[in-house]
């Protein structure tokens, strides 16, 4: 029996030895299946400690999609929350580039969606049979590494392809860029009422299309997205999760719209309905603080109207709701 | 305006390298939440102090030795310094994802989780990040050499666990992991 030393070994096996090393160590596990055998269990151990470390990093990636990480940029004369939000943007982001890696843009590639009905599978009580169900698509964290995820969000949300909105306290400006950059029919929603403030627009890039990201603070530091790009036609909305970020795709007068935040399904479902009842970009007066003449009801307060279609169902309420004009 | 573009820059590249540094925390300590909650701190600190980052030094190899620098010194302050960079198993496996297709390693988990500190560090840096030793010396603050023995010892013991070697190597890969224990327990007594 040769004797080969362990650290001689784990070097080989590390590959850190020089080419003539290597050399003859190959030809000692030729001739020494003792040797031969404690290599190939050294081999093993290297594997193992590598894979260990593997699944740790991807359940890394999954919680910093969930909770970003780095605390807010040191405010710099910006009075506009910007520094508040700083990089808990990037969350969204990576959960955008996850959910937009999987798919594709949501609405572009509606066949591709697996159906399942929300009220059924959550045990709650269906709705009415004539009612359009929202498509609720499971979103396992696909296959792609971490490294590749990253990318994405760094190209949607870094790579130098943003456009900066100008006049970001001015929100009229803002929903007129919104409206050249997409279309006059996009939308920059007031959510207010939901306990959501407007924080920033930017213009974005998904390929050679504009895509416009609007971001929402909610009042306990929860951050709210709604991305907005041109497409086909209408759609329902559905329902993903990456991580613990959601998300609810839909299409309106051929835009597609995708809302993304830390909420449930069902917070996310009503805030769509609201996003979806929302007058077109140009000449918001929703977004200035719109007298009332009497407090607007909460999504899950508004009673059905009988016999009137729905454009979806409001999933989470007292009774199964409907709606088809806008409130406001 | 450098300066501002250069602290952009900074945050950017932390914000990919995030998971890493997590993940290096994680493993350091033993357990997410305290992982977590080290990592805000060091993120911290290298967001204050970032000016100290010597350009050319790749900022992953800076910003691990940033994480490792503070859980030192807050490890030093501790009055139980041995008993706190204990992590309990229940706690090490949650480090590991459970809805992950593969399999839940339970042996090797187990293994690391019974290592001090630098060791499962020396692990991660080497066969998780591919650092070479030098840079993970630099990391740990440490020598290539004991970066070599550490990888050495581990491997070899993890080796003897699966069962794939001989009785007397196994007794003289434990005599050494026994000596090498002892000697980061009087390393650790003695920093």
């Amino acid at each position: 029996m040769t004797e080969l030393s362990d650290e001689l070994l784990v070097a080989y096996v590390d590959g850190q030895l020089v080419r003539d090393q290597t050399r003859a160590v190959d030809k000692v596990l030729e001739q020494d299946d003792v040797i031969a055998r404690r290599v190939d269990a050294l081999k093993e151990a290297h594997a193992r400690l590598e894979s260990a470390f593997e699944a740790i990093l991807a359940g890394e990636v999954v919680e910093v999609l969930a909770a970003p990480m780095l605390p807010p940029r040191i405010e710099r004369q910006r009075g506009d929350g910007l520094g508040r939000v700083g990089l808990t943007v990037v969350g969204i982001g990576l959960a955008l580039a996850a959910l937009v890696g999987g798919y594709g843009w949501p609405l572009i590639t509606p066949d591709r969606t697996a159906l399942r009905q929300p009220a059924l599978a959550s045990g709650r009580q269906p709705v009415a049979a004539a009612t359009p169900a929202p498509k609720v698509v499971p979103a396992p964290i696909t296959a792609t590494t971490w490294q590749e995820q990253v990318l994405r969000a760094q190209a949607l949300l870094f790579g130098g392809v943003e456009v900066g909105l100008e006049g970001q306290g001015n929100l009229d400006l803002v929903a007129f860029q919104l409206a050249q950059a997409i279309r006059p029919a996009v939308k920059l929603p007031d959510l207010q009422p939901q306990g959501f403030k407007f924080v920033r627009a930017r213009l974005l890039r998904f390929g050679d299309t504009p895509l416009a990201q609007i971001l929402y603070l909610g009042a306990e530091g929860a951050l709210l997205a709604v991305y907005a790009m041109r497409g086909s036609g209408d759609g329902e909305p559905a329902f993903r999760q990456a991580g613990a970020i959601g998300s609810v795709s839909w299409s309106d007068d051929g835009i597609a719209y995708l809302l993304i935040g830390e909420e449930d399904e069902t917070a996310l479902f009503r805030l769509a309905e609201k996003i979806k009842h929302e007058p077109a970009a140009p000449g918001q007066p929703a977004l200035a603080p719109a007298p009332r003449s009497e407090p607007r009801p909460e999504l899950s307060q508004v009673p059905a109207e009988p016999g009137a279609p729905a454009s979806y169902p409001v999933i989470r309420g007292s009774a199964p709701t409907s709606r088809t004009t806008p409130p406001n | 305006m450098q300066a501002n573009i250069h602290d952009e820059s900074v945050r950017h590249d932390l914000i990919t390298m995030l998971p890493r540094l997590k993940r290096f925390a994680d493993v350091l300590v033993g357990e997410k939440r305290a992982g977590k909650a080290l990592l805000r701190r060091a993120l911290l600190r290298i967001l204050t102090d970032q000016h100290r980052h010597q350009r050319g030094t790749p900022l992953d190899r800076w910003a691990f030795a940033e994480i490792y620098r503070l859980w030192l010194s807050e490890l030093r302050n501790h009055s139980d310094p041995l008993r706190q960079a204990k992590a309990s198993e229940r706690d090490f496996e949650q480090l590991f994802p459970k809805d992950q297709e593969a399999a839940f390693d339970v042996l090797t988990a187990n293994f690391l989780e019974h290592l001090p500190p630098q060791q499962r560090s020396t692990l991660l840096l080497v066969y998780g990040e591919g650092f070479d030793y030098e840079d993970a010396g630099r990391v740990l603050d440490t020598n290539p050499d004991t970066i070599q023995a550490r990888l050495i010892l581990a491997t070899a013991t993890l080796a003897n666990r699966l069962g794939s070697a001989s009785p007397t190597q196994a007794q003289a890969s434990a005599a050494i992991e026994n000596t090498s224990k002892s000697q980061d327990d009087t390393n650790d007594r003695a920093q």
